[in-house]
């Protein structure tokens, strides 16, 4: 997924959505660290892993109650 | 100066006469007092419990009743752990304080049927990921080798106080180095256990498929020690091992002929990032275990650039996912500063993201064990450098550091951390990590034991006015 040409606006969205009231200089901070963070995640889609089953484990049966 | 205490120098001094568990817990809660106001390790002291807990103790020794090594000794729980005589704050005004209330977790209820003397909580980073905030109203811990320097997170409290002698051994818990790191940079051991190996019930979650809770203690084998309490199933975590537990202290003496230690140059060694001096120790700990009859094997674990990422991205999105009715409400900046907006951004991932990273964690461990085949352990730096300088995390800059420490939680692996020197500059703590296949941490514990046995790196406390208190 290439960094979007308009930064700004697709961090606005992101954090908008998920309803996060963040500060001017949060906001700021979030923007500047997106096209770095974009680009360590992309490195996850290696060709390597193209035909891996996820690492999650999911079991019909209920675990024991914890509480 | 004197050899400060070990949890076995201290449970043998039970056993002999030659100390009482009431003169430990005195001893221990005289290094609180002159120490905790400057270093924060602890959000709260229970001395009455704690004196309480050290005379029944005393009188059941006495009596013939020997619950083991633990039973006597100061011990500290980081706050993230529910006890059932103290709250649990989590190191944040957000978690709710009916939240573990008048109840032990797992480790507790454990380490205290073993008898231990349990003298508070333990500060922490805030849920595990965030960092000191002079904001809100808990302790700031420092480094107690230098007090301008971090002493890693997030089990902080519990590192300085091993570190110091206010305790003798501790837990922290380990999602992406949070036992490891207080450990290299405080100058003790630590051991990361295989995910599951200990139950978590009672336990705050920051990263559900990567969470651990760890021994801190002086040495390696007090890290087994603890380990002999503390491991083992309980059918309240889902995500307890039933893998059968073992006396990880039973080989301890053993020694290294024979094993053989991978060593994976790429990323671990030959990272730019990476602190010489570091580089160094780490290199001198394989050179004397080689010394000592181990075989080196040099191995190639590749893109444990990428894990590091893989780890930090599925803890944010368990983190996130944990916190997000938190955060999306009015309570935003009830978190820390650093909490709030390290654990928010993982709002900026997308689900195929996160599912990615499992795809690439199920790779990595294919990898990993492909590797473990052919060696009994890794041996590589714990971390890139000695303690940072204390100050709010920038969080931009983390994005791009090396971890050595989140790889192994990806993988689920055991690993323990060991000091293998100090820094010629400043003098702090250097750490170098043994890292084994699932459930092999008697293997590590017997390990470390042998380079303990030949250094004393893990004997050096730091001096109780050390410097860096003007910068601090």
């Amino acid at each position: 997924m290439p960094v979007p040409d308009n930064v700004e606006a697709t961090v606005r969205a992101l954090v908008d959505a998920a309803g996060l009231p963040v500060s001017d200089e949060e906001f700021q901070s979030l923007v500047d660290g997106y096209p770095t963070l974009r680009e360590l995640v992309d490195k996850l889609y290696i060709e390597e892993v193209r035909y891996e089953e996820p690492a999650l484990i999911f079991t019909p049966v209920p675990p024991a109650k914890g509480e | 100066m004197t050899t400060p205490r070990t949890i076995e120098s201290a449970a043998a001094a039970l056993r002999s006469g030659e100390a009482s568990s009431v003169e430990l817990t005195g001893e221990a809660l005289e290094r609180i007092a002159a120490l905790d106001e400057r270093l924060g390790a602890f959000i709260a002291v229970n001395e009455a419990g704690a004196l309480q807990q050290a005379a029944q103790a005393d009188a059941d020794l006495a009596a013939g009743v020997d619950r083991g090594p633990l039973q006597g000794i100061p011990f500290g729980l980081k706050d993230i752990l529910a006890t059932k005589d103290q709250p649990t704050t989590a190191n944040s005004l957000i978690l709710d304080p009916a939240w573990g209330e008048g109840y032990d977790s797992v480790v507790s209820e454990r380490v205290r049927e073993a008898g231990a003397v349990i003298m508070g909580k333990l500060v922490l980073s805030e849920f595990a990921l965030g960092a000191p905030d002079e904001e809100k109203p808990f302790p700031i811990p420092r480094n107690p080798w230098r007090l301008d320097r971090s002493p890693g997170g997030s089990s902080s409290g519990t590192g300085i106080a091993v570190s110091t002698g206010m305790v003798l051994g501790g837990l922290g818990t380990d999602t992406g180095g949070s036992v490891r790191f207080p450990a290299a940079y405080c100058g003790h051991s630590g051991l990361k256990v295989t995910y599951g190996r200990v139950p978590k019930w009672g336990c705050v979650p920051l990263g559900y498929t990567l969470d651990s809770i760890g021994p801190m203690a002086r040495s390696a084998h007090d890290c087994g020690a603890i380990l002999n309490v503390i491991a083992g199933h309980d059918p309240r975590d889902p995500t307890a091992s039933a893998e059968p537990t073992e006396d990880y202290l039973a080989g301890v003496e053993g020694g290294v002929a024979g094993l053989r230690m991978g060593v994976p140059r790429e990323y671990f060694f030959d990272h730019e990032e990476l602190d010489e001096e570091v580089r160094l120790a780490t290199e001198a700990v394989i050179d004397t275990l080689a010394g000592l009859g181990a075989e080196v094997v040099e191995v190639k674990l590749p893109h444990s650039d990428i894990a590091k990422e893989a780890n930090t991205l599925t803890m944010l999105c368990e983190a996130f996912a944990y916190h997000r009715m938190d955060m999306g409400s009015d309570r935003w900046t009830e978190y820390g500063k650093a909490a709030r907006i390290m654990i928010g951004r993982a709002a900026l991932y997308s689900a195929a993201d996160y599912i990615q990273a499992q795809r690439f964690r199920s790779w990595y461990a294919k990898q990993a064990a492909r590797v473990m085949a052919d060696v009994d352990v890794l041996v590589v730096p714990m971390t890139h450098e000695p303690a940072p300088a204390h100050k709010p995390p920038d969080i931009n800059r983390r994005l791009t550091m090396p971890s050595y420490a989140g790889p192994f939680n990806l993988l689920g692996y055991p690993a323990l951390a060991l000091p293998s020197g100090f820094s010629s500059e400043l003098g702090l703590p250097l750490s170098a990590q043994i890292v084994g296949a699932p459930f092999a941490e008697a293997l590590l514990v017997r390990m470390g034991r042998a380079w303990q046995q030949v250094t004393d790196w893990h004997l050096q406390a730091p001096p109780d006015d050390a410097p860096g208190g003007e910068e601090a």
